[in-house]
C-alpha cells in the first residue's frame, strides 16, 4: 500500500542507552514495539547499530532512511569520570584561574578532609589574552595582532584537542572572542565561544559551561559522527527536552548532558497527556540515585542553575533534582542512635547483602525482607537474590537500633524503618521541586519509573497528598519512548534589562517578534509548517536589585508588573509594590511538533471485573506479613481492577499497592493507582 | 518525666533531623533569591536556624560557621528583651546584647500554631498560645552606618562602628514598623538596598514558619516538639562519643593576632584544653586583655569558634544546642575573647574568630596529630570600598572577604583559593561586581607558591586587584601579615599576606607621573582616587610534615 510505504519511509526509532540495556522503541504495522539489546558500555554505538540493523530488517526499511532520536549518557559519563578531551582555555589576562577558584567556597563546611571536584582545564592549558571590555560594553583594551599570534603559537605547542574561549563581558561585545576564534581556526580543532554558547553574566558559571562544552566536543562528535555515518537522519535528545540534530549536538554537547533523563521525563509526560493528565511529577528511582522533576501545563520546568559532576552548567536544562539515594543505599545506625540511609551506596560490587557478596544492609535488602519483590526477585528471576543474607543484615541493624531505643526491634521493623527513612529523603526531593517552587502536589499525578520507583511511589503520594499515581507499562523503556515522541525544541533568549512600564511593552513585543520570525524560519527549514509550530513567550523578571528572576508567562493584555508581584508573593510570601520591577530577559521557546506515536488501546474487559492474580505471597505492607495477591503485569487486562493490597511484578520493576489504595489497569496498559 | 523523654525511635529521629534541616536550607534559598545586596545574594553571607520553645537551637543550614555558633545567644537576648506575639519580628545587632559585630543583623520570629500570615493561602488547623518554635536568620549588611563606608574600619569604640540595634520589633503583627525602619535607614548608606535586604530576611522567616507549621500539622505539635528535644540529646551523645576518642590530658597552645590597627603589638590568645572522658574544658584565661582597636571578640564568637572546631571532629550531625553540652568554655570578661562594652568589635567576628580556631587546632594537634590540619590562612581579608557612584549619583558600599590557602592535612595537600574555617562566603562575580559598583577588577589569580612546603603542601592564597573608578574610601581588616599561618610536624609556614595600594595605575604610563606602590598596614582606612588600585595577596596555608618525605 502506498500510504503504508510512505509511513515506512519515515520510520522513527527512539534509542536510549542504559547501563544494562539499550532500549529501542518504534512503531511497526500499527503497533508500538520495544526492543531490548544488552548494552556495550565500552562502545555504546555497537549495541545501537546491532539493534537498528535488526529493526531495519524486520520492518524492511533501509538503515539510512530511519529517523533515530537518541538519548545518550556518553557526555555525562565522560564528565563524571573526567575522561574528556585535553582542553585549553583562553581568558582575559589576569583571570586565568577563574575556573579553578570557582566561587571560593568549600563544598562541605565541617569536613577537614574536604576536596574539590578536579578542574577540567589544568593550569598549563589556561592562557590569558590582553583585552578588556567594561560592564557598559565599552572596549578598554583591544587584543593586538601580535598578542593573538603569540596566543596561537602557545596553544599550538601545548597541543590541545579542543579550546574554550571565555572573555570578560563578551556577552556585551563578542568581537574579541571572534578575533580569537578567527586566529585559532588554523589549529583545526573544535572551538567553543562563550558569547555563542551562553551569552550571560557571571564569569565563573559561564567559563565552566563553555569549558565543559569544549571538554566534551571531540568525544561526542566522534561518537555521533560514527553513528551518523550510517544514520544521516540522527537526532539527539537535549537536556531541555526536545531533540536537536546530531551536527548541532556535536557542536554544543553541553546541551545534551541530561539527554538520557530528558527522554524519561518526556516519555512520562507523553503517557500522561495521552490519558488527559496535564500536571505530573516524575520519580525515577534507580540503584544509586533518584531523579525527580515536575511538568505542568507548559511542559518541563527549566533551570539555568544546574550543577553536574560538581560543575555549574548554566545553559537552560530541565529542572531535575537528584538525590544520592536508591536501592543500593546503605543503612546504618550512627553513634547518636539515628537510623541513616545513604549517601554511601553498596553499588553493584559488592552490592546489597542479598547479592550474596556482603552483609551490608541496603534499601533493596529491606524491600526483600518485607517480601516486596514477590517470588521473582529481580529481572524476572534471572537475578537470584539471597534472602537469608538480607535477613541477617537487617537483623544486625535491628540489634543496633534496639540498643538505642531501649526496646526490642526486629528485622521487619528495622526494614520498615529503612524504607521510612529513604522515603523521607525522597519526599524532601519531591517537595523541593513542587512546594518550594510554588506548586501544590495535590494538583499533580506522580509517575514512577526506574527499577525501584513503583515500590516507593504510593507511600510518597500519600505523604504529599498526591491524588493519583500513574505507573506506566515497561517503565524501563520509557526513555526511548520519550525520545521517539519528542518534539524539536529551540530556546531563544535576549537580555533586555528594562523597567516595566508602557514604553517597555513595545520593546518587549518587538524582541519577541524578531525572535519568533527567526525561529519560524528555522523550524520551517526543518520541515515544520506554521500549523505544526508552537511559540511560547516568557519574561524573566525580578525586583531591581535582586539577582534571581522569576519566569512569568507573557500576556500582552495584562500588566506584567502585577503578574510579577503576584508570583513573588506566591513564591516568597511577600511583594513590594513600591519597588521597581525589571524585565531581565525575554525568552522564546519554539517547538516543532512531531507526529506522536499513537498509543494503542488495549482490548477492554467488561468493567468491574477483578483481575486474576498469578499467585499469593507473604508481603509486609505496614506491620506484619499478610498474604497478598501478586499480579504479573502482562497478564492483567485493560479495565480490570486489582485486589489490594497487592504486588504487581514485571520484568524490570515491581509496584507495591498498599492497603486502602485502589488500582486499575487502564486501556493504555498504565496502572492507575489512587493512594 | 526525664526518663520518658529519653525514649525515641531511631527512624523517627532521622526523619526529624532531615525535616528540620531542610526548613533552614529553604529559608536560606528564599533569602538569597530575594535579597538586593551582592553580599547576600551573590556571596551568601547569611545563616538560618531553628530554635525550640526555650530558644535552644535544633537545626541550622550549612551556611556561615561564625554565625551558626553565635546565633543562639541572639535568640536568647531577643527572648529576654521582648515578648514575641504572632507576626512579630525582632531585629538586633548589638554585640553587647546578643550580636557579634554590627553589620550582622539577626531577625527572630516566633512560630505559633495557627501562624501569622496567609502565605500560600493555607488554612492552619492547629493553634497554640505559646510559641512552638523560633526561626531566625542573620545577614551581613554591606553597611550599618558609622565612620567608614561598609562599617568595617578601624574605630576606637563601638559607637564609631555603626548603629547599634538592641532587640526591637521591626515587624509588629505582620506589619513593618515604619518608624523604626526609617530611623534605621536614615543611619545607613544605600537605603534602597538595605530595605530590600530586610524585606528578604523577613520573607525568609515566613518561609520557615510556613514549612514548620506544615510539619506540625502533619505530625502533631506534641511529636514535633518532642523530637526537637531528642535531636538536642542526640547531638550531645554524638559529641560525647567524639570527645571520648581524644586521649585524656591537658593540651596548651597559643598564637597571636598581628595588631589591633591602633597599636602594633602582638595580641596573645592562650588556651588550656582539658580532655577528660567525654567532657572537654577550654580555658582562655591567660589571653590578652581587650584592646583599643576593633579585633575584640565578644563571648558569642569565642563559643562559636569552639563549637566549630569540635563540630569538625564529628561526622554529619545537626548543629543543635546539644553539641556544646559536653564542652565548657572559660573566657573571662575583659579579655580579647570576651570583650566588654564599649570595645570596638568589627574584626572580632571575622579575624579573631579565625585565630581562636588556629589555637584550638594547635592544641588538638598534640592530642590527635593524625587528624588535625596545619593552619589555614587565618583571616578573611575584609575589604570595603564605598563612596558615591558617579554613574547614578547614589551611595555605594562594597564588601568582600577574600579566600586564601587551606592548611595541609595529615594525608592531603591544602586546597588553594578557598575560604576556610569560620567563613564560607562566595566571591562576588567580577561581572556582577562591575555592574553594581564603580569598580574594576584588574586581576584575580591564585598566588602561586604561597602555601607552606611539607610532605603535604599548604594551599595557595589569592591575588585580587581592584581599581576604583571614583573617589572612594577603602578599609581593610586583615591578619597574618606579620605572624604567618603555622605549619605542623615539620611543615613550613604559609606565606604572609601583602597589601598594596597602587596609586595612579592607569595603563598609559606618563614618565613624570608613573604608578606608585604604597605598602599599607593590615588594618585601616585610606582614600582612593580614580585609577588607584588595591592589590591584596592573601596568605597561604601551612604545610604538614617534612618536605623530605614528600
Amino acid at each position: 500500500m502506498a500510504s503504508e510505504q510512505k509511513r515506512n519511509s519515515s520510520l522513527r526509532v527512539g534509542v536510549d542507552t542504559g547501563g544494562t540495556f539499550t532500549d529501542f522503541v518504534y512503531k511497526s504495522q500499527g503497533r508500538i514495539r520495544v526492543l531490548k539489546i544488552a548494552s556495550t558500555p565500552t562502545d555504546p554505538a555497537r549495541a545501537i547499530s546491532h539493534g537498528l540493523k535488526r529493526i531495519s530488517k524486520e520492518t524492511d526499511n533501509p538503515l539510512k532512511s530511519i529517523r533515530v532520536i537518541h538519548g545518550t549518557t556518553v557526555g555525562t559519563n565522560a564528565l563524571l569520570e573526567r575522561k574528556g578531551a585535553h582542553t585549553a582555555l583562553v581568558t582575559t589576562a589576569g583571570f586565568e584561574d577563574v575556573l579553578e577558584i570557582g566561587r571560593q567556597a568549600r563544598p562541605e563546611l565541617y569536613n577537614l578532609n574536604v576536596v574539590r571536584p578536579p578542574v577540567i582545564v589544568p593550569e598549563e592549558l589556561r592562557f590569558g589574552l590582553r583585552e578588556r571590555v567594561t560592564s557598559t560594553g565599552e572596549v578598554l583594551i583591544s587584543p593586538t595582532e601580535a598578542d593573538l599570534r603569540e596566543l596561537l603559537e602557545r596553544l599550538r605547542s601545548s597541543r590541545p584537542e579542543a579550546v574554550a574561549v571565555c572573555l570578560l563581558f563578551s556577552f556585551l561585545d563578542p568581537r574579541h572572542e571572534k578575533l580569537v576564534s578567527d586566529k585559532l581556526r588554523e589549529l583545526e580543532i573544535p572551538l567553543s565561544l562563550s558569547s555563542e554558547i551562553l551569552p550571560e553574566y557571571r564569569e565563573f558559571e559561564r567559563t565552566s559551561t563553555v569549558a565543559i562544552n569544549a571538554y566534551l566536543q571531540p568525544l561526542i562528535s566522534r561518537y555521533l559522527g560514527k553513528l551518523a555515518d550510517n544514520l544521516p537522519l540522527l537526532r539527539v535528545m537535549q537536556s531541555s527536552g526536545g531533540s536537536l540534530s546530531a551536527s548541532a549536538a556535536a557542536k554544543e554537547p553541553v546541551r545534551t548532558i541530561l539527554s538520557g533523563p530528558a527522554g524519561g521525563v518526556t516519555g512520562a509526560l507523553q503517557i500522561a497527556r495521552a490519558i488527559g493528565v496535564e500536571n505530573i511529577i516524575t520519580f525515577d528511582m534507580g540503584g544509586t540515585s533518584t531523579d525527580v522533576s515536575l511538568c505542568d501545563r507548559q511542559g518541563l520546568r527549566m533551570t539555568n542553575e544546574s550543577i553536574i559532576a560538581g560543575l555549574p552548567v548554566s545553559v537552560a536544562m530541565m529542572d531535575i533534582h537528584t538525590v544520592g539515594a536508591g536501592g543500593g543505599s546503605i543503612a546504618r545506625v550512627d553513634e547518636g542512635g539515628s537510623l541513616r540511609v545513604g549517601p554511601e551506596s553498596a553499588g553493584a560490587d559488592p552490592g546489597p547483602a542479598c547479592y550474596g557478596r556482603s552483609d551490608i544492609p541496603t534499601v533493596t535488602d529491606a524491600n526483600l525482607v518485607l517480601g516486596r519483590f514477590g517470588k521473582e526477585g529481580l529481572l524476572g528471576g534471572e537475578f537470584k537474590l539471597d534472602e537469608m543474607k538480607a535477613q541477617d543484615a537487617l537483623a544486625g541493624l535491628a540489634k543496633e537500633m534496639s540498643q538505642f531505643a531501649g526496646r526490642a526491634i526486629n528485622a521487619i521493623q528495622a526494614a520498615l524503618g529503612v524504607i521510612k527513612v529513604v522515603n523521607a529523603g525522597m519526599e524532601r526531593a519531591l517537595r523541593v521541586i513542587s512546594v518550594e517552587r510554588g506548586h501544590d502536589p495535590r494538583d499533580f499525578a506522580l509517575v514512577p519509573f526506574g527499577g525501584a520507583g513503583g515500590l516507593h511511589a504510593i507511600d510518597l503520594a500519600r505523604a504529599l497528598g498526591v491524588p493519583r499515581v500513574i505507573a506506566p507499562q515497561a517503565p524501563g523503556a520509557l526513555s526511548a519512548f520519550g525520545a521517539v515522541s519528542s518534539d524539536v525544541v529551540r530556546d531563544f533568549s535576549r537580555t533586555v534589562m528594562l523597567a516595566t512600564g508602557r514604553e517597555s511593552v513595545s520593546a518587549i513585543e518587538r524582541s519577541f517578534q524578531q525572535m519568533e520570525r527567526e525561529s519560524r524560519r528555522v523550524l520551517k527549514k526543518e520541515g515544520f509548517p506554521n500549523k505544526r509550530q508552537k511559540h511560547e513567550r516568557i519574561l524573566a523578571m525580578r525586583y531591581k536589585g535582586q539577582s534571581f528572576e522569576l519566569f512569568i508567562e507573557y500576556n500582552p493584555r495584562r500588566s506584567v508588573a502585577l503578574a510579577f508581584h503576584r508570583a513573588h508573593r506566591e513564591r516568597y510570601g511577600y511583594s513590594e509594590e513600591g519597588n521597581v520591577v525589571e524585565v531581565v530577559s525575554v525568552r522564546l521557546r519554539s517547538t516543532g511538533i512531531t507526529e506522536k506515536l499513537k498509543l494503542e488501546q488495549l482490548e477492554r474487559q467488561r468493567s468491574r471485573k477483578i483481575a486474576e492474580p498469578a499467585y499469593y505471597a507473604r508481603v509486609v505492607f505496614t506491620e506484619k506479613p499478610v498474604r497478598a495477591p501478586v499480579y504479573r503485569r502482562d497478564l492483567v487486562r485493560a479495565g480490570t481492577k486489582l485486589r489490594t493490597p497487592c504486588l504487581v511484578t514485571e520484568y524490570s520493576a515491581t509496584t507495591l499497592v498498599p492497603q486502602g489504595a485502589s488500582a486499575q489497569m487502564d486501556s493504555f496498559g498504565n496502572l492507575i493507582i489512587e493512594p | 518525666m526525664k526518663q520518658r523523654s529519653k525514649q525515641f525511635d531511631p527512624t523517627t529521629l532521622e526523619i526529624y533531623r532531615a525535616l528540620f534541616t531542610s526548613v533552614t536550607e529553604e529559608m536560606g534559598v528564599a533569602l538569597r533569591r530575594t535579597a538586593f545586596s551582592p553580599n547576600i545574594k551573590e556571596r551568601r553571607d547569611y545563616s538560618c536556624a531553628l530554635f525550640d520553645s526555650a530558644g535552644r537551637v535544633i537545626a541550622q543550614g550549612d551556611h556561615m560557621p561564625v554565625h551558626l555558633g553565635s546565633m543562639p545567644m541572639a535568640v536568647a537576648a531577643a527572648l529576654r528583651a521582648v515578648k514575641l506575639e504572632p507576626g512579630d519580628v525582632v531585629a538586633l545587632n548589638d554585640p553587647y546584647a546578643g550580636g557579634t559585630h554590627l553589620p550582622d543583623v539577626t531577625l527572630v520570629m516566633a512560630v505559633y500554631g495557627g501562624g501569622s500570615s496567609e502565605f500560600g493561602g493555607r488554612v492552619r488547623k492547629i493553634s497554640s498560645r505559646q510559641p512552638l518554635f523560633f526561626v531566625a536568620n542573620r545577614a551581613h549588611h554591606a553597611d550599618i552606618g558609622g565612620a567608614s563606608p561598609g562599617s568595617m574600619g578601624v574605630s576606637s569604640d563601638i559607637y564609631g562602628e555603626g548603629v547599634r540595634i538592641p532587640p526591637l520589633k521591626i515587624v509588629r503583627h505582620g506589619e513593618i514598623a515604619e518608624d523604626l525602619m526609617s530611623l534605621l535607614l536614615a543611619n545607613l548608606r544605600g537605603q534602597y538596598e538595605r530595605r530590600g535586604d530586610f524585606a528578604a530576611q523577613i520573607g525568609s522567616l515566613r518561609t520557615g514558619e510556613m514549612r514548620l507549621l506544615e510539619i506540625v500539622e502533619k505530625r502533631g505539635a506534641r511529636q514535633t516538639t518532642e523530637y526537637a528535644q531528642h535531636l538536642i540529646d542526640y547531638s550531645s551523645r554524638i559529641m560525647q562519643s567524639a570527645i571520648r576518642q581524644i586521649p585524656d590530658g591537658t593540651y596548651e597552645a597559643e598564637d597571636y593576632l598581628d595588631d589591633d590597627g591602633i597599636a602594633t603589638d602582638d595580641i596573645a590568645i592562650r588556651l588550656r584544653m582539658v580532655i577528660k572522658g567525654k567532657h572537654a574544658t577550654v580555658d582562655f584565661t591567660d589571653s590578652s586583655p581587650q584592646v583599643a582597636g576593633p579585633v575584640n571578640a565578644v563571648e558569642a564568637i569565642t563559643v562559636s569558634a569552639v563549637s566549630y572546631v569540635f563540630r569538625c571532629l564529628v561526622g554529619d550531625v545537626p548543629a543543635s544546642a546539644g553539641l556544646l553540652d559536653p564542652i565548657k568554655v572559660i573566657a573571662p570578661p575583659g579579655t580579647i575573647v570576651n570583650a566588654i562594652h564599649p570595645a570596638p568589635v568589627a574584626g572580632g567576628n571575622v579575624e579573631t574568630s579565625q585565630r581562636i580556631v588556629d589555637v584550638l587546632f594547635k592544641a588538638l594537634s598534640q592530642a590527635i596529630p593524625n587528624r588535625i590540619p596545619a593552619a589555614s590562612q587565618g583571616t578573611m581579608n575584609n575589604l570595603t570600598i564605598g563612596g558615591i557612584d558617579v554613574r547614578t549619583g547614589e551611595e555605594f558600599s562594597y564588601y568582600e572577604t577574600i579566600a586564601g590557602g587551606m592548611g595541609a592535612r595529615p594525608s592531603l595537600d591544602g586546597l588553594s583559593a578557598i575560604h576556610t574555617h569560620m567563613t564560607n562566603s562566595l566571591n562576588t562575580p567580577i561581572e556582577a561586581l562591575e555592574y553594581a559598583y564603580p569598580l574594576r577588577v584588574r586581576s584575580y589569580k591564585i598566588r602561586k607558591g604561597s602555601g607552606g612546603e611539607g610532605k603535604h603542601r599548604g594551599g595557595d592564597g589569592v591575588v585580587r586587584e581592584i581599581e576604583s573608578l571614583v573617589t572612594a574610601r577603602m578599609s581593610l581588616l586583615s591578619e597574618r601579615r606579620k605572624n604567618a599561618p603555622y605549619g605542623l610536624h615539620g611543615g613550613e609556614n604559609g606565606a604572609k599576606g601583602v597589601d598594596v595600594i597602587i596609586r595612579n595605575s592607569n595603563p598609559q604610563p606618563d614618565p613624570a607621573e608613573s604608578a606608585r606602590h604604597e605598602r599599607i598596614a593590615s588594618k585601616g582606612s585610606w582614600l582612593l582616587s580614580p585609577g588607584d588600585v588595591v592589590h591584596i595577596e592573601t596568605p597561604g596555608g601551612g604545610g604538614h610534615g617534612s618536605q623530605r618525605h614528600r
